[in-house]
């Protein structure tokens, strides 16, 4: 029996489990992420499960490939011109939003649970960032849609925030392990991050997008492939230079999913797939990580530490940050209950503990406490909390597509509808005769109550709605034969 | 869906005022962004000038159908008016644009819009239909005068 026989059964199993899991309470509203965890968690070392996993450094190595797909399919999720009206909300957010949350956090762990001032800060870093995952998780299960500018606003948040609070816990941990880092230099490599972030993602995205558009693949199959070594090429080239690699795969799958490509469908939904593995694959690890007798220690801290979190210093980060925007108290209250923490902080929890910075466990088990008590409180009651501040929109059908198309390599068109104008001279006329351009088909006719598939010797009447198939060079051909007036005779000829 | 079921008075008028076409679409869509399934006026916005630009939905005879598909609403949203005056509406026919029928389907029910805009653009062909539109005073008369041309008309 080989090792990678067992570690596949039981990933296999645990992932099964999780998905079954979340199947069968979807009804009750339960954050996902929180099943995911306690799957984990049951099957970890004081769990029934009995599985022996006490590696920090692998628990953050599956983090960190997880969090650049969730990142990543979050990017190509995010409709731009959903999120530009409130892009500059947002970036304030997760930048003074993350500082604020960081720092008053941090005075509060150092005051009330007597944590060095330091020790306190970093625990406010670790935690000072919306998790992509478990707000996206949130927003978009079935219990809850928020009116606009809400949800663009906390996904974009939730998105960029992470990299700003991976910069706070690392350059915390580096004032506390080396003595001579000052802040200024902080705030210097603060710019570089970003800035290569911003810059590498939003170049590299626009290379891919050209390949992906240009180059044409002689297998369908190799089109996500290449998206997802492209997704890890972005991270690992600005992580190598020097950036923020978690900002510049958000930006690249921003720029990737708003660009017009050639499979974008199939695309999105293998980086759904990914993104949702990547989820349960991170949540078990972190499960499977901590030690629950060990979370017992720190309950009434968790808890104080959880509830200031919620009560006071996102609520107070949020109204700070936002208060130059036009929104309403009922808009930032949500928001502000829409600091789901997730992964990231369990992730970055693990960075003292590899650092071997003081306090390293007491922190990691907090932070795991905070992370649960908010996904599963704030998570839960989100749906309730939207009703209460009437900001919730209705919920959105199942989607349906009874006529979708994608675009595809080689076929530039789109679906659009065209009305035959009353006195149109193509009325009464055969579609063989139209003279429709080469790459457009009418697809489908609407008349009355009737919906038809036209053969060329259907008759056009005026007033049908047809649903052609034109690529965007030939619309203006299709306006012309549409438009053309029928000769004087033929309109003498009467009503139709 | 009847005509009827998508229109109430709310968003019908009888003496719209305006010049220019681009100044009664944007009337019509403030008639319609009263209703609370418009969830982004200035999205369905974007989405009906778009669709404009794709060929004029003024169809002749003195109508148009100025329409669009977007994630901005939550169901179907409509508005109907009789402008005060006579409107340039670039009509195929030259002709100007008395009566407008405003309609906003969301993006991921095909089959419903077109449906819908068809029934509306083949009831409109009926001059003696127009006639009567033109004729009403107010939204309740127009309301009547669809439900009666709907039940005459169609089987349903």
């Amino acid at each position: 029996m080989f090792a990678i026989d067992v570690l596949l059964f039981i990933g296999a199993v645990l992932i099964l489990a999780s998905i079954a899991i979340a199947k069968a309470s979807d009804n009750l509203g339960v954050p996902t992420l929180v099943l995911f965890i306690a799957v984990g968690m049951l099957a970890g070392s004081e769990g029934p499960g009995g599985i022996f996993f006490d590696d920090p450094a692998l628990a953050q190595s599956i983090g960190v490939v997880a969090l650049i797909f969730i990142l990543f399919a979050g990017g190509l999720d995010t409709r731009w011109s959903d999120v530009r009206p409130v892009v500059w909300q947002a970036v304030s957010l997760s930048t003074i939003g993350v500082i604020l949350t960081a720092v008053s956090v941090g005075l509060f762990v150092h005051l009330v649970l007597n944590f060095s001032l330091l020790s306190g800060l970093l625990l406010g870093a670790i935690i000072s960032s919306t998790d992509a995952a478990a707000v996206f998780s949130v927003l978009r299960s079935k219990n809850v849609t928020l009116r606009s500018p809400l949800k663009p606003v906390l996904e974009l948040e939730s998105g960029s925030n992470d990299p700003m609070a991976v910069f706070l816990t690392i350059g915390t941990i580096q004032l506390i392990t080396s003595p001579h880092a000052a802040v200024v230099d902080l705030i210097w490599l603060f710019i570089v991050q970003m800035g290569l972030g911003l810059g590498i993602g939003y170049g590299v995205a626009r290379l891919i997008v050209l390949l992906l558009n240009r180059m044409k693949f002689s297998y369908e199959g190799l089109y996500p492939v290449f998206a997802l070594a492209s997704a890890s090429f972005v991270y690992g080239l600005t992580a190598l230079v020097g950036g923020s690699g978690f900002m510049a795969v958000y930006v690249a799958g921003l720029v990737v999913g708003n660009s017009y490509i050639v499979q974008k469908k199939s695309l999105f939904r293998f980086f759904d797939g990914l993104a949702w593995l990547s989820q349960i694959g991170m949540f078990l690890t972190l499960g499977l990580l901590v030690y629950p007798s060990r979370l017992m220690h720190v309950i009434v801290g968790g808890l104080l530490v959880s509830a200031f979190l919620m009560f006071v210093a996102r609520p107070v980060s949020v109204f700070l940050a936002t208060s130059f925007t036009q929104w309403g108290w009922r808009e930032k209250t949500l928001i502000s209950w829409v600091g789901l923490r997730g992964a990231v902080p369990i992730i970055l929890a693990t960075f003292p503990r590899l650092a071997r910075v003081p306090d390293a466990e007491v922190i990691f088990n907090l932070v795991f406490f905070i992370v649960l008590t908010s996904a599963l409180f704030q998570g839960w009651s989100l749906p309730a909390a939207a009703r209460l501040l009437k900001v919730d929109a209705p919920l959105r059908q199942r989607r349906k597509y009874p006529i979708e198309f994608e675009a595809t390599d080689g076929v530039d068109a789109e679906l659009q509808e065209f009305i035959v104008p009353y006195n149109s001279a193509v009325v009464g006329k055969p579609i063989v005769e139209l003279g429709m351009p080469p790459n457009s088909l009418i697809v489908l006719i609407s008349r009355d109550e009737r919906m038809m598939v036209p053969s060329g010797g259907t008759v056009l009447e005026p007033g049908d709605t047809l649903l052609a198939l034109v690529s965007r060079e030939q619309i203006p051909r299709v306006r012309e034969i549409l438009s053309e007036r029928r000769s004087k005779e033929d309109s003498e000829s009467g009503e139709f | 869906m009847k005509i009827v079921e998508i229109l109430n008075e709310q968003v019908v008028r009888t003496n719209l005022p305006g010049t220019t076409k681009t100044e009664i679409i944007n009337a019509m869509i403030d008639l319609a962004a009263t209703q609370d399934r418009v969830l982004d006026k200035e999205k369905m916005r974007e989405a009906i000038f778009e669709r404009e630009k794709i060929m004029s939905t003024g169809v002749g005879s003195g109508f148009a159908i100025p329409h669009g598909k977007t994630d901005a609403v939550r169901d179907i949203v409509a508005a109907f008016a009789i402008t005060e005056q006579p409107i340039d509406y670039q009509s195929l026919d030259e002709q100007p644009v008395r009566i407008v029928f405003l309609l906003v389907g969301r993006d991921n029910m095909v089959g419903p819009h077109i449906k819908l805009l068809s029934r509306i653009s083949r009831l409109m062909n009926r001059e003696e239909f127009r006639k009567r539109l033109l004729e009403a005073h107010t939204p309740a008369e127009v309301l009547e005068i669809f439900r009666q041309e709907e039940e005459s008309h169609f089987e349903v």
